[in-house]
């Protein structure tokens, strides 16, 4: 894997251990007047940050940016975009940055194959990866995540929050280095929502995976603690925005 | 390819009610073109074949009476669009005066006689020797005869006022059919027509020599010719014609029989074309709109990591799985339906009023996978099109 390894602005690899993620000056225009873009976003192994800007602001589009599942656009500048030590962009195939030991993605709507069970989407990205399954962290994350009973189920036979933990469950399998989570617990109830964070916060640790939030309520429950992503919204002369996130800036060396 | 294949038919099998509803359009289109197609291979074939290919059809009658040398017969032999010729002694029939099937005591008396020999198109079996003869069927059932009796065979004629019979054992090697011979008649050799003949005219031959071998005469004055086929008629026509010899087709309307049967091809060619047509582009919208509706599905796939081509594979599997289940169920309604028609209806000639077979079936099959792979072509070029940010966005 590439773990350890980490690169220069302009994609050269340099052998230094470090970053999950590394980007500089990535984005995107959703319309002729609006674009968000991710100035600079570093984030080391077990690392947690959680980016609560307003609703709107482009949240779940800077964590489709940082998973590559949206296509930036060109701002002109040069732009740089690592994940784990693997330089993202054309013709570099997903599995090899994305893969399931990779990057987990929980999604806000939770959405689930519907016509596999939950067992079945559970390990549904090991098998498209033809990774191996550890049986025993698979129990374990099953267990914590309470289950174990509708594993034999279809998605539309569960609860809302019982397939939101199987797409926790789904994410947290192949214990990935960089966990996603998009607004996990917004169809929770308040209660609900702090244990569900609470478990994924704990299996994140369990598995020493780097943790992305993006959430509207993430001043209460397991992540209110946790590194902020700076957000901030520039207006140019002729009325167009942007909407600019970046991490705070690291001693030099830290995530070159 | 396993887990495409495995996602392919857990789509199909949880969206049953869509799956039903496809196989029944895809039978509601088929199983009744299979049907017009059995009938078409059967009855309909079997009409137009007995009507095209009957051999009287093919047949030219010569047109008076003229001489014609063994090197006629031999230049026609050799052209290739000749079918059969014989030479015959008049240009009407001959007859003998009686046939008796002395063990059946039965006697038909007049009976014509005619010429047969090697490629007789009315002669299914082997070409009577001398002392062999076929029987129409008519003229079989009247005499009581079947293959391998023993007939007697009478001729008379009258020698200054005085009446003389010649009689001669005959053995019955074959009935030709009512559909290709309709009246009375035997078909012997030549060499027994031409001592028939040659008892009436020469009073040097009597009635104990009558059957003995002689020498073929120069001329005949007459012929039994068929063509090859009923498209070449018209020229072999036209070829007599520039030998000056005069003949006629039995058949009135060659032209029109020929037409027939082109007609009918392109009918049932026009008609089996349209329909495929039809099922190509129904099952193409299909397969199209079962995309559209699986969109967060394929992006969610591709964004957990499924590459584009393994996407792409399940509306390709599932085009093959959903026209090949369906003709097999079609095949399931449509082959009793076909039985039964057989069963309840019956063709004048014995043959089966539909006809289906495992020709029939394997390009029903083969053309069904061509027409999946081609007409899932719109659907994976909309799954290449489905971006994995579909599922960021999409609202539950």
């Amino acid at each position: 894997m590439n773990a350890g390894v980490a690169y220069r602005d302009g994609a050269t690899p340099v052998a230094r251990p470090g970053a999950v993620v590394r980007i500089r000056d990535l984005g995107i225009r959703l319309s002729p007047d609006y674009a968000v873009l991710i100035e600079r976003f570093d984030l080391m192994p077990g690392e947690a940050v959680v980016l609560d800007s307003g609703s709107g602001t482009g949240k779940s589009t800077v964590l489709g940016l940082i998973s590559a599942a949206i296509r930036p656009t060109p701002f002109g500048g040069e732009s740089t975009h690592v994940l784990l030590g693997v330089a993202v962009g054309p013709g570099i195939a997903r599995l090899s940055y994305a893969g399931p030991g990779q990057i987990g993605y929980v999604l806000q709507t939770n959405p689930l194959v519907p016509y596999l069970t939950v067992g079945e989407n559970i390990r549904l990205p090991s098998r498209l990866a033809g990774a191996h399954i550890d049986a025993e962290w698979q129990d374990h994350v099953i267990g914590v995540l309470g289950l174990g009973a509708l594993l034999a189920r279809r998605p539309d036979q569960v609860s809302v929050g019982q397939r939101q933990r199987a797409a926790v469950a789904r994410a947290m399998l192949a214990r990935p280095r960089l966990l996603l989570l998009d607004e996990p617990v917004s169809a929770l109830d308040p209660e609900n929502a702090d244990q569900v964070e609470g478990l994924i916060r704990h299996l994140a640790e369990d598995a020493g995976s780097a943790v992305i939030l993006a959430s509207h309520q993430a001043h209460r429950g397991a992540f209110r603690q946790t590194a902020r992503v700076a957000h901030r919204l520039e207006r140019d002369g002729e009325g167009r925005s942007r909407s600019i996130f970046a991490t705070a800036a690291r001693e030099r060396g830290q995530a070159a | 390819m396993r887990l495409a294949l495995t996602l392919s038919l857990r789509d199909l099998g949880h969206d049953w009610r869509a799956t039903f509803c496809f196989l029944a359009a895809l039978m509601g289109v088929l199983a009744p073109l299979l049907v017009l197609f059995a009938l078409k291979n059967g009855i309909i074939q079997n009409m137009v074949t007995s009507l095209v290919d009957d051999p009287s059809n093919r047949e030219l009658i010569a047109e008076g009476a003229a001489r014609y040398p063994a090197e006629f017969f031999q230049a026609l032999q050799q052209n290739p669009d000749v079918g059969f010729v014989s030479p015959s002694t008049r240009s009407i029939n001959t007859t003998v005066s009686a046939l008796r099937h002395r063990d059946a005591r039965a006697l038909e008396r007049n009976v014509s006689v005619i010429p047969t020999g090697a490629g007789d198109p009315l002669i299914a079996g082997e070409v009577p020797e001398p002392g062999a003869v076929y029987l129409s069927e008519s003229l079989a059932e009247a005499l009581s005869a079947e293959p391998g009796d023993t007939i007697e065979m009478f001729v008379d004629r009258e020698l200054s006022g005085q009446r003389e019979t010649a009689r001669r054992d005959m053995t019955v090697s074959g009935i030709v059919g009512k559909q290709l011979y309709g009246r009375d008649a035997a078909f012997l050799s030549l060499p027994d027509l031409l001592a028939v003949e040659l008892y009436r005219d020469d009073r040097a031959i009597s009635a104990d020599t009558w059957t003995e071998p002689r020498p073929a005469p120069p001329y005949y004055p007459s012929f039994r010719l068929y063509a090859r086929d009923l498209e070449v008629l018209p020229k072999l026509r036209s070829e007599l014609a520039a030998m000056g010899v005069r003949a006629r087709p039995r058949a009135q309307n060659v032209e029109l029989l020929l037409a027939l049967r082109t007609n009918l091809n392109i009918l049932f060619l026009a008609v089996a074309g349209l329909a495929c047509a039809g099922f190509w582009f129904a099952m193409a919208a299909n397969l199209r709109a079962m995309t559209e509706t699986r969109r967060v599905t394929y992006s969610l796939l591709g964004l957990l990591g499924s590459p584009l081509g393994q996407r792409r594979l399940i509306p390709l599997m599932q085009a093959v799985i959903l026209v090949q289940g369906g003709i097999a169920l079609t095949l399931l309604a449509v082959l009793p339906t076909i039985a039964g028609i057989n069963a309840y209806f019956s063709d004048p000639g014995g043959n089966a009023v539909a006809q289906l077979g495992l020709v029939h079936v394997a390009a029903t099959l083969a053309i069904g996978l061509v027409t999946s792979l081609t007409a899932s072509g719109w659907a994976l070029s909309a799954v290449g099109g489905i971006g994995m940010d579909e599922v960021l966005t999409h609202a539950a």
